[in-house]
């Protein structure tokens, strides 16, 4: 099993085709060395069967990106991406911003669609089922994957209503089985204590991190087999932030997740894999403990410490 | 620049700012205050005994025996008015004796026809009557005594003919010996001059086909045709203005020759004194309210009442059904189309030349002038559509609200779109994210949040279709007519009554109260409507914000 996909060398090829102004771009893809010593961050692995077995339970990639691009009309979202993201675990994107960690992450869903002139090639794999096929049913692989966003969105509408809102969807009508299915998804995204007497209360009259939790909740009530979490802590205060890494860690033992994350602490403490993207392409997949500590790649190694992006 | 100038710069503005806010404010206490106030009277004032009566006979309320004896009561006190009158009128009012002499010669040729008498001695008799009528008008018109004298004369000749005995011809001769006697007693130089004076007291006092008097019609005299004549002055404030003019006579009068006339205003006590009517305007003016009985009335039933035509008398309960009804029905076509219509601009169109072209023909429209809108609502749905559909070519309450939707179309679809537009695209992001379809995300989240912003759409449309008239004019509204039995009638309105009254009618002229009431209706009524929207808004705008 390869965590670590090998890339072949074709970044000074295309630079060419990927204008980056910003001079420390260049010296990414150029792999210029910086003279100050990385500042290395210590990451404690918190699973260190992870990084042993490789991955503990599933062996089978959910998630398969086989030479997978995204192009937005001419502009390039991601391009080339070969990766395999594994069941019950956490896997984060990084990057720096604008290297179509998002896009990525969206094509999954295929959110993307909402963009003009989205166009694909290569092969996103969901369960051995392709993303971009013709023949996909949109809603049933939106409900497979569910997603949380940037910041907050819940609709306004109450609590109740908002984590319902997706197994009505999906046609379930019995109050009591909505009543069951709020409920276990609440208490899922650890929210069940706070809201438990309000239900019927507007979702926007919640704060940002109990929204933040609700747009989770309201994601895993349609019982997704992937969580898909574009930045979900970027908007929020540190204390929040430490609630929702409490339960991404819970949730990993049912749950695939993929988190998508500008904060490197975050990725290394709640993540068991890693990949760097960097203007659309895929730097480097590996284990987290072995991306913080040991990267093979110097773009890596610089990205991290956070001496560029 | 230097912040001083600055400063000052902002201090005028603002000033300027404050000052025309304040001038608006002012124009509107301004026009609203006076109009609102008379506006008011037309539903609380001092009702006389002919109000309770005309609202009984009208329109059936109030009890048939209370009323009777008030206007028996009132009746006693007027008695006193009538006799003094028809002892004035005597030899004065040459008018009714002239009448009563043309009937009588009208009484007795039919008399003639039936006893069928031979056709020479039939026309030997008509033209000695013809004569003597003839002689009487004369003498009745003259203003020369002597003239007067050899008239009667004339016709007492015949007072003795054998073939006028026990016929209606004697009446000729009762009449001018009357007349011989009344005439001996009075100034004849005057008697013209009290005549005019005597019938402008009478039109004044009784009605005239111009307007309805200050007692009403006489007791003993038939009923007049038209609801307006058959009442005295049923409010307080007419009485007064009529009472005046029963005291005070207008003459206008040339001072300095050149120059306009100048108003003059004589006491009629002055013009009639020594004379048998001097006692009657005292009579009038401390009896008065005995002789009309006002009460303070609240006249809620001024909302739900029918008028007679003219809006003379009664409410205006049709006119406010009709409004509601054009309102509601062109709120019902308009929110569905003008919802779908601005989703459509903003969920599904694309950024095409057609829709560029559409998107401008909708701005455009919303400035077109409503007289337009009423053409073409008459030319398409009066004379093209309705017809189509198999119902009469005829202006209709359904003609007049879809004429009213189509106008206030572009109102509602620009702000729809706005409201639309302005949902934050992660409540859509997430839905879709959610697995539901474009259709069912749009419904169920984009919709209800802009809920508010459509529901400000609406109060703009509602506001101004309760208010239009032209767009009616030709497809729903008529003055005068009964109540709409289903939505192919035709149909009274507020904004076109108030607009008939303005400009039509001379009755309305005379009730001008009703004329107001029916504008502060119009404006209450759209108020509470707006209001009714206000309130809806700001309980979905407190749901949605979870407060």
């Amino acid at each position: 099993m390869a965590f670590v996909i090998e890339r072949e060398k074709k970044i000074p090829t295309q630079k060419a085709n990927v204008k980056m102004p910003t001079s420390a771009m260049q010296a990414l893809q150029n792999g210029i060395t910086r003279k100050t010593a990385p500042r290395r961050i210590d990451v404690q692995p918190r699973k260190e069967t992870v990084t042993k077995t490789g991955l503990s339970s599933c062996e089978c990639p959910l998630i398969k990106a086989e030479n997978f691009s995204l192009y937005y009309g001419s502009t390039v979202g991601v391009k080339d991406i070969t990766m395999d993201i594994y069941p019950c675990s956490v896997t984060a994107i990084i990057g720096p911003s604008g290297c179509g960690k998002s896009t990525f992450l969206c094509s999954i869903n295929r959110m993307n669609d909402l963009i003009p002139h989205v166009r694909a090639s290569g092969k996103l794999l969901v369960s051995g089922q392709d993303v971009y096929d013709k023949q996909v049913n949109l809603v049933n692989l939106r409900q497979q994957g569910g997603m949380v966003f940037q910041k907050p969105n819940p609709f306004p509408k109450s609590i109740f209503d908002n984590v319902a809102y997706g197994p009505r969807l999906q046609g379930v009508r019995k109050q009591s089985k909505l009543e069951q299915i709020v409920e276990e998804s609440l208490r899922a995204a650890v929210l069940w204590n706070e809201v438990e007497n309000d239900l019927k209360k507007s979702a926007l009259a919640l704060s940002g991190g109990q929204q933040q939790r609700l747009c989770i909740a309201r994601a895993l009530a349609t019982k997704p087999r992937v969580l898909l979490m574009d930045e979900p802590c970027s908007a929020l205060d540190p204390l929040a932030t430490g609630k929702i890494e409490d339960f991404i860690e819970q949730l990993k033992s049912s749950y695939t997740i993929v988190i998508v994350t500008h904060n490197m602490q975050q990725a290394a403490r709640v993540s068991d894999r890693a990949a760097l993207f960097c203007l659309g392409e895929l730097i480097e997949y590996d284990s987290t403990s072995k991306m913080f500590s040991n990267p093979s790649k110097k773009q890596t190694e610089d990205y991290i410490p956070g001496r560029f992006g | 620049m230097r912040v001083a100038v600055r400063t000052t710069f902002d201090k005028a503005f603002t000033a300027l700012a404050a000052l025309s806010v304040g001038l608006l404010c002012l124009v509107l206490v301004m026009i609203l205050g006076p109009m609102t106030w008379r506006g008011i009277g037309a539903v609380v004032f001092r009702g006389t005994v002919a109000f309770r009566k005309m609202q009984l006979a009208e329109f059936g309320h109030g009890s048939e025996s209370e009323i009777q004896a008030e206007v028996a009561e009132a009746e006693a006190v007027r008695k006193r008015i009538y006799e003094i009158i028809d002892a004035f009128k005597r030899g004065i009012d040459t008018e009714e004796l002239t009448d009563k002499a043309r009937r009588i010669h009208r009484d007795f040729g039919e008399e003639l026809r039936y006893k069928q008498i031979p056709r020479q001695q039939y026309t030997e008799l008509r033209s000695m009557t013809r004569d003597i009528r003839d002689h009487l008008e004369a003498a009745f018109a003259s203003q020369d005594k002597s003239q007067i004298a050899q008239n009667i004369e004339y016709v007492l000749q015949y007072e003795q003919d054998e073939r006028f005995k026990g016929t209606a011809a004697e009446g000729f001769f009762e009449l001018a010996i009357e007349f011989q006697q009344t005439i001996a007693k009075i100034d004849l130089p005057k008697r013209h001059e009290y005549e005019q004076d005597l019938t402008e007291v009478q039109y004044i006092l009784f009605g005239s086909s111009q307007r309805p008097g200050l007692l009403g019609p006489r007791p003993d005299e038939p009923l007049p045709a038209l609801a307006m004549n058959r009442y005295g002055a049923t409010r307080w404030d007419v009485a007064q203005s009529l009472l005046d003019q029963l005291l005070w006579a207008v003459q206008w009068v040339e001072k300095e020759p050149g120059k306009p006339k100048v108003k003059i205003r004589t006491s009629r006590l002055e013009r009639f004194a020594g004379t048998k009517l001097e006692p009657l305007f005292g009579y009038i003016e401390q009896n008065l309210d005995k002789i009309l009985r006002p009460r303070w009335t609240f006249y809620w039933r001024y909302f739900v009442d029918d008028s007679t035509p003219g809006h003379y008398f009664g409410g205006i309960g049709p006119e406010i059904l009709g409004t509601i009804i054009l309102t509601l029905l062109s709120m019902l076509f308009v929110i569905p189309l003008g919802i779908i219509s601005a989703a459509y601009l903003v969920e599904c169109a694309s950024d095409s030349l057609a829709i560029r072209i559409i998107r401008t023909c909708i701005n455009t429209l919303a400035g077109v002038p409503s007289i337009v809108f009423g053409l073409f609502g008459l030319g398409f749905f009066v004379l093209y559509f309705l017809p189509v559909f198999g119902a009469p070519s005829k202006p209709c309450i359904l003609a007049g609200s879809m004429t009213l939707a189509v106008l206030t179309l572009p109102v509602m679809i620009r702000a729809s779109e706005e409201a639309i537009r302005s949902v934050p695209p992660t409540y859509k992001e997430a839905s879709l994210a959610l697995g539901a379809s474009r259709f069912r995300s749009f419904v169920t989240v984009t919709l209800p949040a802009a809920l508010p912003g459509i529901l400000t759409g609406i109060i703009l449309s509602l506001s101004r279709v309760a208010g239009e008239t032209a767009p009616i004019l030709f497809t729903a509204a008529v003055a005068v007519g009964p109540i709409a039995k289903s939505i192919f009638y035709t149909t009274r309105t507020l904004s076109y009554g108030s607009w008939d009254m303005a400009v039509g009618d001379r009755l309305s002229a005379l009730v001008p109260h009703n004329q107001y009431g029916m504008v502060v209706a119009l404006v209450a009524l759209v108020l509470c409507l707006n209001g009714l929207a206000i309130f809806l808004r700001s309980r979905v705008f407190k749901k949605l914000k979870g407060h």
